[in-house]
């Protein structure tokens, strides 16, 4: 990324005026719709086999875990309300987000790099088309819409995977597991935590579509563009999230769990 | 400037970093003619070719096309001068994920808006018969070899009708038969249509085969320019290297 602080600061200078950028160009006109929707099917719609299959384990698993504990302490009939807490309110949201910075981030930053090392980028600034505007702006605002849509679906199938684990258990039926996990969230507990993944999309979108679009390096740099894409969005989005929590403390101090 | 001057640089220099890649280039192209650009890898070569179009800008002179100074025109004017440039990569940039007719119709659907679907669909079937790839339409680029999508490539830069075309290593990675197909195509465009073509290239038969005027870059200067002739008498070691491989 940088070997000297000065190297750092200039790449940290150039990441975020490619930030600013990408959100200045998306609330100006033209918008480009049709590249928007592409995007939204490519990073929301192909990545729902991911989440799914990531939400029903990690609800299996949590709930494995809990039970012990919880039983323990004679607090079976908590563990619904401990899943639908702990999925609303922190799975659900970090999880979704270093999964699509996996998936999403790489595959961005190896598609552009690319099409840079092949001259397609070139050829659409060639016809004084917005190759800025066309590729980056769209998977950045992709990212942002996507990102809070697939959380609600990894809370819901880490819910389901909890039901199973708890259904195979203990014999709970759906309608109470159901009453039980949804008695002690209040809105704020899900909807804060859910649109703060539109912060995890905006880094992934920004991260990969940076080191895709400004590398020029062969297919040296379409490899390491993948690799730094994934590296560093996700340890932003790891960060990030500890901003992020103690912001929804600071406006929501009733809320807090 | 003369009228019938199609390209001018006046002292162009260009550096990247502390790299200097051209130093005090001058030269012109005459309307309708051809001029190859050799010298050797790192020369400076394709720089030359995407400054002509602003891909890059200049550090320092003029470049002027149809003698309009392309080098400080705003943005909605350099769409206006590049409506009248294509440009053939060395890769050809074909779009992965479009198909070889939607390649050809993208900067028709973005400079000719009002052009109706099925205008754009006979110009495109008509580009591509002259490049024999009909049959290809449907195609996507990663089901083409080398040479058909340097064919695409060339039909996608010749779809507005230019009157500038500028070729970046026409027969790198092809096979002489292939590389000579390709040459066939360039002299057709600048026999038939009159185009003005800025050719870059390594190969100095190609060059001969093609150009009414050779320019010779080494080390980002200008080393040598004129008719094959003309270069006979040049000096210059790199040039004269060049013109006995003619």
């Amino acid at each position: 990324m940088s070997s000297t602080p000065a190297d750092f600061f200039s790449f940290v200078g150039s990441l975020s005026r490619f930030g600013v950028k990408s959100l200045v160009s998306a609330v100006t006109p033209p918008y480009e719709w049709q590249f928007f929707l592409v995007q939204i099917e490519d990073i929301g719609w192909r990545s729902l086999p991911l989440i799914a299959a990531a939400g029903l384990a990690l609800g299996v698993v949590t709930a494995l875990h809990t039970r012990g504990t919880l039983i323990s302490f004679g607090a079976e009939a908590l563990i619904p309300s401990l899943q639908s807490a702990s999925f609303f309110n922190e799975l659900g949201p970090l999880v979704t987000g270093l999964l699509i910075s996996g998936r999403v981030g790489a595959g961005i930053g190896a598609e552009l790099s690319n099409m840079r090392g092949t001259e397609q980028i070139d050829a659409i600034d060639a016809m004084s088309a917005d190759s800025f505007r066309g590729l980056v702006v769209t998977r950045v605002v992709a990212c942002i819409v996507v990102l809070p849509m697939l959380t609600v679906f990894m809370d819901l199938t880490g819910l389901i995977g909890g039901f199973f684990s708890e259904h195979m258990a203990s014999h709970i039926s759906l309608q109470l597991y159901i009453h039980r996990a949804f008695s002690t969230v209040s809105w704020v507990n899900f909807i804060a935590p859910t649109l703060k993944t539109c912060v995890f999309g905006f880094i992934i979108g920004v991260v990969s579509s940076f080191y895709g679009y400004t590398t020029d390096e062969g297919s040296a740099g379409v490899r390491r563009a993948a690799t730094s894409s994934v590296v560093l969005s996700s340890l932003l989005v790891i960060i990030s999230d500890v901003f992020l929590v103690k912001l929804i403390f600071f406006f929501f101090p009733g809320k807090a769990l | 400037m003369s009228e019938a001057t199609a390209v001018e640089f006046k002292n162009v220099s260009k550096s990247f970093g502390d790299r200097k890649v051209l130093q005090d280039v001058s030269f012109q192209i005459e309307d309708g003619k051809a001029l190859c650009i050799l010298g050797r890898s790192g020369t400076g070569k394709s720089v030359t070719l995407k400054l002509m179009i602003r891909l890059l800008t200049p550090d320092v002179g003029s470049i002027s096309i149809e003698s309009e100074d392309i080098a400080h025109l705003p943005e909605k004017e350099l769409s206006r001068v590049r409506r009248k440039i294509g440009f053939l990569f060395q890769s050809a940039a074909l779009f992965d994920s479009f198909t070889v007719a939607d390649n050809l119709a993208v900067p028709l659907r973005h400079f000719e808006k009002t052009m109706s679907p099925k205008d754009v669909q006979h110009t495109v079937e008509e580009l591509l018969g002259q490049v024999g790839l009909v049959k290809d339409r449907d195609k996507l680029p990663g089901e083409l070899s080398g040479g058909m999508r340097k064919r695409v490539g060339l039909a996608r830069a010749l779809i507005l009708n230019p009157t500038l075309l500028l070729v970046d290593e026409p027969s790198s990675g092809l096979d002489p038969i292939t590389a000579g197909e390709i040459d066939a195509l360039l002299l057709k465009v600048k026999q038939e249509r009159h185009t003005t073509l800025v050719i870059v290239t390594h190969d100095v038969r190609e060059a001969r085969k093609i150009a009414d005027t050779l320019a010779v870059l080494d080390q980002g200067c200008l080393v040598g320019y004129g008719t094959l002739e003309e270069l006979k008498s040049s000096e210059n070691e790199v040039v004269r290297q060049l013109i006995w491989e003619c």
